[in-house]
């Protein structure tokens, strides 16, 4: 069946390490042990007496025990199984049965940045943790911006996450009633701008009505029509944020919002989404932040569905070969980002295509000579 | 039929040169930042930018900073009088508080990880390595720099790599004669990876002695276009095919893959259009390449996954690309 359609089988991806992911807003890590998995690595996280935010590997050296199921005494973490007792540092500080600690018993310390309220974590070879950057999310901390968000785990890879925030009509067809009336109409055209690590996509909407809310929130008459601007940006595979902006009058000033979407890949069919909207209008309006909260809720959850529903063919039926139009660029861009800085850690790289298409003559378009969009 | 027409490009912008240092005899290296105070987008080692002097006087350098820095990145550039002006324009023309437009950051000599690198630096080709050492050095890898230059005077950044002790060999040519390759490769070992950079006659004698090393050992970057094309009279026509944007093309004996595809108005990236950058790289659906550029291995030639459709063309009648 499979040699017969044309395009590219979609690679099934692991998830690079060196990145720098945000494993959990500040607020959420304490003096309790929180466990979490990075692309398949378990950490534990907590925070020291000094208040410091600590990731250690949630295995302990002695017998395959989580350290998250242990107890942590002043900045000590003792294993809820045999007792041995680690530092902050990974390293065993004491065992219950003999005086002397085993040579070498340690386990791995991972890099952790709490900047822009949130905790972020580096599950890659330590040494190159400093030569990356975190991702800039100013809004999410800067006076004059109001957030609100939630957090889920996704039973999809990160790299289906990603697509689908490049995917730019995706909104109007998952969820019409939250988009606004200027996504339903025809979309302009999208601009992709491309660096070695980053993808960019823009568009300009021609003036249209602000949903309800939005409007409300302004207040804007709810038969304006105005200029839209969208942004959507993959700032790393931990990272993509939208800009949706509304021009609100002749001299360009703009109602913001910021769609941040904070991706940790969990394994290699699941990941963390810790979603945040935020806006630079309305900040102090309660009832603005519960409308947004109301309807952003369920726009991920209803999101989370789609991609769940993607995975789960995916792990049945297997890869199959995928049409990707024009506009696709954006989602292709990202996807070779990641096969670099997988091929770059040596970790296993997906092949581009499936061996049994590269001999296979695809059939030609239907109509040869002109261009086609879907 | 609604379309939506997708333009791709690659970040561009003007940067305010905010240093231009002395660092060799004939090479400056220069420093530029956001002149609003932006950050610059990221990059990885081995990563280099088009420096966009004028508007048909376009030239690839390497980036020779720290990635981790977010405000400046710094090129360092050769003064070669018989170039094709690129750097005889940088050393007259470019000042502190010039503006400089700048394409990029783009990478087609990735650092990959390994636990052991030789470094090979010919001349200026010590740019994209300089990166690569501060990065092989704090992943705690081992490595090895063997840097050769006409004159010490000549050999730029050797004050940056003082720290770095005995991993570093210098040899200049006027006291040391030319760099020992058989000694540094005769031995092909399975845990080192291989970078070099610096002038064709250093490439080509590297790449000949890491002919019995493994599969993927040899990393190049290419300042230049290969010597020896093939005849360009022997060009045949073929036909195209667009997958993604359903068009089927011909590409005539005269004309290069990337000039048809533009033509026909589809949006791709290309800068060099010499086969040596990277940025036109595509990928290939179905047909055989004539591979023509400097970038791909002949391992990756092989493959017939990708091309360089600025340069190289179709052996086949019929050539697919994922367009």
């Amino acid at each position: 069946m499979t040699a017969n359609r044309p395009g590219r089988a979609r690679p099934a991806v692991v998830a690079p390490t060196d990145c720098w992911y945000a494993l959990a807003p500040s607020e959420s890590v304490g003096r309790s042990l929180l466990a979490y998995r990075v692309a398949g690595l378990p950490i534990v996280v907590f925070r020291t007496t000094t208040g410091q935010a600590v990731a250690l590997h949630d295995r302990c050296v002695h017998r395959p025990y989580p350290l998250s199921a242990g107890h942590l005494d002043g900045d000590s973490l003792r294993c809820g199984m045999c007792g041995f007792i680690y530092g902050p540092n990974g390293q065993c500080l004491s065992v219950p049965t003999q005086s002397r600690i085993p040579l070498g018993a340690a386990v791995p310390a991972y890099p952790v940045r709490e900047e822009q309220g949130l905790v972020w974590v580096w599950a890659g070879e330590p040494g190159r943790a400093a030569l990356h950057r975190l991702p800039e999310l100013p809004w999410l901390t800067k006076p004059g911006w109001a957030s609100v968000g939630g957090d889920r785990l996704v039973q999809a890879g990160f790299l289906l996450l990603h697509e689908s925030f490049a995917d730019v009509t995706k909104i109007p067809v998952l969820d019409p009633a939250l988009s606004p009336s200027v996504l339903k109409a025809l979309p302009p055209p999208l601009e992709v701008e491309v660096t070695e690590t980053t993808v960019s996509l823009s568009r300009k909407y021609p003036p249209g009505r602000l949903p309800d809310w939005q409007a409300h929130a302004l207040g804007r008459p709810q038969d304006e029509e105005l200029e839209h601007l969208q942004e959507g940006h993959f700032l790393s595979p931990a990272a993509w944020v939208d800009h949706w902006d509304v021009v609100l009058d002749a001299s360009g000033t703009r109602a913001r919002m910021r769609f941040t979407q904070l991706v940790t890949p969990v394994d290699d069919r699941s990941s963390r989404l810790l979603w945040r909207v935020s806006r630079d209008f309305g900040v102090e309006d309660s009832a603005t932040a519960a409308r947004l909260a109301e309807l952003f809720a369920p726009y991920y959850a209803t999101l989370a569905v789609a991609l769940e529903t993607m995975q789960q063919v995916f792990d049945e039926d297997g890869p199959e070969p995928e049409v990707n139009v024009s506009s696709d660029v954006a989602a292709l861009r990202v996807r070779q980002i990641v096969q670099a800085m997988l091929a770059e850690e040596r970790a296993p790289v997906p092949a581009r295509r499936p061996a049994n298409l590269t001999q296979r003559q695809l059939s030609p378009p239907r109509t040869p000579g002109r261009a086609q969009s879907v | 039929m609604t379309e939506t027409y997708t333009s791709l490009r690659e970040h561009e912008g003007d940067l305010v040169v905010e240093a231009v240092d002395q660092v060799a005899e004939d090479v400056v290296a220069v420093t530029m930042a956001d002149p609003g105070g932006d950050s610059l987008p990221p990059w990885t080692p081995g990563a280099h930018v088009d420096l966009i002097l004028e508007p048909d006087l376009i030239r690839q350098y390497s980036l020779c900073g720290t990635p981790s820095d977010s405000r400046t990145i710094r090129v360092a550039i050769l003064k070669a009088p018989d170039s094709r002006g690129g750097s005889v324009y940088v050393h007259q023309r470019v000042h502190p508080g010039s503006l400089v437009r700048v394409r990029g950051p783009r990478n087609h000599f990735p650092l990959v990880a390994s636990p052991r690198y030789l470094f090979i630096a010919g001349g200026i080709g010590i740019t994209p390595l300089l990166p690569m050492m501060a990065a092989a050095s704090a992943a705690g890898a081992d490595w090895t720099l063997l840097y050769g230059g006409r004159t010490l005077a000549s050999m730029a950044f050797t004050d940056e790599l003082g720290p770095y002790g005995n991993r570093v060999t210098l040899v200049p040519q006027d006291e040391l004669g030319i760099l020992d390759l058989d000694t540094a490769l005769g031995q092909p070992r399975g845990d080192t990876l291989v970078y070099c950079c610096g002038p064709e006659g250093l490439l080509g004698a590297v790449e000949q002695r890491c002919a019995a090393w493994p599969a993927g050992a040899l990393h190049l970057e290419r300042f230049a276009a290969k010597p020896a094309e093939p005849d360009a009279a022997a060009d045949k026509p073929f036909e195209l095919v667009l997958a993604r944007s359903g068009l089927i093309l011909t590409v005539p004996a005269d004309k290069s893959v990337f000039d048809v595809v533009q033509q026909a108005g589809v949006s791709i990236l290309g800068s060099c259009h010499e086969g040596i950058c990277g940025t036109c790289e595509q990928i290939v659906l179905d047909g055989e390449v004539d591979h023509r550029d400097s970038i791909l291995s002949e391992d990756e030639r092989a493959l017939n996954e990708t091309m360089m459709i600025c340069v190289s063309r179709a052996c086949s009648e019929r050539l697919t690309l994922d367009l």
